[in-house]
């Protein structure tokens, strides 16, 4: 709900730019949102020029004025969102590199970082066990 | 929606009702007096489920994603609501609507599928007699919809069990006061929902930035942290080791030398699979569980809680958490309300432990303490109503009522099962919830967490009392106070809707906080004080409920064992429960007549409740004659 509401004033999961998909039976659920691709499907297939990459944060970003709603980003990537109002695309475009979603997280599932600092906590991670193993 | 006719009809709330009752529980008690007269079987077409939202209900305002259920109780024959986390409210939300009323009884099962504006009545024949689990996937599959959201009833709710109850998301219940069993004898399986339209906020970057600091706050605070870390089964080690109300053996005893057993650490580090969070939760102090040794081992389960896992384990003998944390699996995927249902089961051991009941009553059956396959026998044929099950699916009052016999041993208020919570040593204004509750014996009447937790906000407590000693648990001092102030709280709390751990037993959100959240979500000024007011009248309306139907200060009366057993052993030993001191207190902090326990007519006028102070007029004087012949039974 931080997301539709830091963005379109709104609370709405439709709005948001992450969707949280739940298997309650067996109590997972995964956040699912856009991977910032650094070769994005989405600005391939759109003709209007109306994504980018911003060049501070990272995130690909959509100009919704030059957006005309033809949905042909859609059509290649499931992370776009489509604004019943407004019809044009809407996705995730990292706060201006503040992420709402990760900064309120309660639990610590969502977390924003650069690209190597995220590389290298996972390689610590693989690194320690293995440490760990060695020293028995 | 009307399930006779097969119809639904959509209604606007006019602002002048919201402001008055704000919504989720306020709405739902208010819906339920106007239309569910005393005459009303609970059981009958004539009784309303009533499903609630809050005004905060699908917003970010944190923990605000809960729903309130009420009907008229088949349990209790009063007042009854129950209320639910999970994700279900904040769906109906998003397909428009803050309440949803059902009446009638269909013909056949079925369920009713509702996407955004339309609402359908499908066929529900192969669902009958299905688990929770099992209904909920066969739902989505045939809807072809994997993300919507289903409130049901499993096979208990259908053979009309008493405490039946209603789950959303598989393992979230809305358990007590059988609200399942009225969903059942309506014929309807559930409820799926799906919602896509947003709810507008008013003055959304207000908002966000309240929000943002409360959110901030709740996060930092230790009551949080410890709920998020262990769960409400942090309860364990305090309950039985320090306070002494950890129950055993159908409260028997305060404590037991081995219940370390299940504690929130063994819990945690041997069965947790999954911290769960309802929606928009800051706490997330759902748990996911999993058995990986024993004959359990590879069993995985949503749960349980604390009332859970004490209801269908020490309550009625039981210390491993294998069994425990399988029998709550049984319990919710059949659709029970394990605190009733550990209450009977809890009944019937302590009745065969004194003799009161033989081989002859149970079918054969030996009810000793503890005995896992007979609890596992037990709670299925509960829920399927076969043999001895048909007589304990009646909940513990009825049962002893039935046989004449046992009365003592079912520890309950106005028919309603006790919550795991023993006020000779959780403390007294807990007490005087449980005697007075709106719904029996239940320690959500108001959670009076001040005197639990308030220890930890320095000041708190004197700020809202006006005196430290209240913190103690076992003072009767202000106790009647601190009380009325929970209960009016807790009921804005639910009305909003937001989550009673984040203003009571946490205390981060504080009535001003809430105040802010309404204000600027809705447009519509509210003060801390006006919210607080608002509470008082929906427990006013809630207590007239009770005495249209001649229940007053007589049946305001604690389980025997809370006031006549002093406490055996343990931190607490030699404890009895203060009711003769605290109730006529409690009264009077109430504006509610000391000989009848009706709110006397100036409170109900102060509190706006004008239009109901003619009509409980000849109620209360039905009742006062009640109350001399009580006082002179010759």
């Amino acid at each position: 709900m931080a997301c539709s509401l830091y963005h379109e004033g709104k609370c709405s999961p439709v709005l948001s730019r992450m969707r949280i998909i739940k298997y309650e039976t067996i109590g997972k659920s995964y956040p699912s949102v856009c991977s910032q691709c650094s070769k994005p499907q989405c600005l391939a297939a759109c003709q209007q020029g109306a994504i980018s990459i911003d060049r501070t944060t990272g995130a690909v970003n959509i100009d919704q004025a030059l957006c005309t709603g033809c949905h042909s980003c859609l059509t290649v990537c499931p992370q776009i969102g489509f604004h019943p109002e407004k019809r044009v695309a809407f996705k995730c475009d990292l706060c201006n590199g503040s992420p709402q979603c990760a900064r309120f997280c309660p639990s610590g599932a969502l977390i924003f970082s650069g690209a190597d600092e995220h590389l290298m906590a996972r390689r610590r991670a693989l690194a320690d066990r293995a440490i760990l193993a060695a020293q028995g | 929606m009307d399930l006779s006719q097969g119809t639904a009809r959509v209604e606007e709330i006019d602002e002048s009702y919201r402001r008055k009752w704000l919504g989720g529980r306020g709405f739902n008690s208010e819906l339920l007096y106007s239309e569910v007269g005393p005459e009303v079987d609970p059981l009958g077409p004539d009784n309303r489920l009533i499903f609630g939202v809050g005004p905060l209900t699908g917003t970010f305002a944190p923990s605000s994603g809960r729903t309130t259920i009420t009907s008229k109780s088949p349990l209790g024959g009063g007042f009854g609501d129950s209320n639910m986390g999970g994700h279900w409210g904040p769906e109906l939300k998003f397909a428009g609507y803050d309440q949803l009323l059902i009446q009638g009884k269909a013909e056949k099962p079925v369920y009713l599928w509702i996407d955004d504006d339309r609402v359908e009545i499908r066929d529900a024949k192969h669902l009958w007699g299905r688990t929770v689990p099992e209904a909920d996937a066969m739902i989505k599959e045939e809807l072809g919809r994997e993300e919507i959201h289903i409130a049901l009833i499993g096979p208990a709710g259908e053979n009309v069990v008493r405490y039946a109850c209603i789950l959303n998301d598989v393992y979230r219940a809305a358990a007590r006061c059988g609200m399942g069993a009225v969903m059942g004898s309506k014929n309807l399986k559930a409820v799926a929902v799906r919602g896509t339209k947003p709810v507008n906020i008013a003055r959304p970057e207000e908002f966000y930035r309240v929000c943002s600091e409360i959110r901030e706050r709740l996060k930092r605070d230790l009551m949080v942290q410890m709920l998020y870390d262990q769960g409400t089964w942090l309860l364990t080690m305090p309950a039985n080791y320090e306070q002494g109300w950890f129950c055993w053996h159908n409260f028997q005893r305060g404590n037991h030398p081995d219940a370390k057993k299940l504690s929130g650490e063994a819990h945690r580090d041997g069965f947790l699979a999954h911290r769960e969070g309802c929606f928009a939760c800051s706490i997330s102090c759902g748990r996911f569980s999993r058995i990986s040794e024993g004959r359990y081992a590879g069993e995985i389960t949503g749960g349980p809680e604390y009332e859970t896992l004490t209801a269908i384990g020490p309550r009625i003998g039981l210390l491993d958490m294998d069994k425990v944390v399988h029998n709550n699996k049984m319990v919710n995927e059949l659709g029970l309300d394990s605190c009733s249902c550990g209450g009977a089961i809890a009944w019937a051991m302590e009745c065969w432990q004194r003799g009161l009941l033989t081989a002859e009553d149970t079918g054969g059956l030996v009810l000793d303490w503890g005995d896992q396959e007979l609890i596992e026998r037990l709670i299925g044929m509960i829920a399927r109503r076969e043999g001895f099950g048909d007589l304990l699916a009646e909940g513990s009052s009825r049962a002893a009522e039935i046989l004449g016999r046992g009365h003592d041993y079912s520890i309950s208020v106005k028919g309603h099962d006790m919550s795991q919570d023993d006020p000779r040593g959780l403390g007294f204004a807990f007490g005087i919830g449980f005697a007075t509750g709106r719904r029996g014996g239940d320690h959500l009447q108001g959670l009076p967490c001040l005197e639990l937790t308030g220890a930890f906000y320095p000041g708190l407590v004197e700020k809202i009392l006006g005196t430290k000693e209240a913190e103690d648990r076992l003072s009767p001092v202000k106790k009647p106070e601190m009380e009325r102030y929970q209960e009016d709280l807790k009921a804005v709390g639910d009305s909003l809707t937001q989550c009673t751990f984040t203003h009571s037993w946490s205390f981060a959100v504080q009535p001003e906080d809430m105040a802010r959240l309404l204000s600027t979500a809705t447009g519509m000024d509210y003060t801390a004080e006006e919210l607080l007011r608002t509470g008082g009248r929906i427990v006013h309306l809630e207590r007239a409920y009770w005495n249209r139907l001649l229940v007053g200060r007589l049946e305001d009366r604690s389980p025997r064992r809370f006031t006549q057993e002093p406490m055996p052993d343990g931190p607490n030993k030699g404890t009895v429960f203060p009711e003769a001191e605290l109730i006529p207190r409690y009264y009077q902090v109430r504006g509610w007549d000391k000989e009848t326990g009706f709110p006397l007519p100036e409170i109900l006028r102060d509190y706006g409740l004008e239009r109901i102070v003619d009509e409980l007029e000849p109620y209360r004087a039905e009742y006062q004659k009640k109350v001399e012949q009580a006082a002179n039974p010759a």
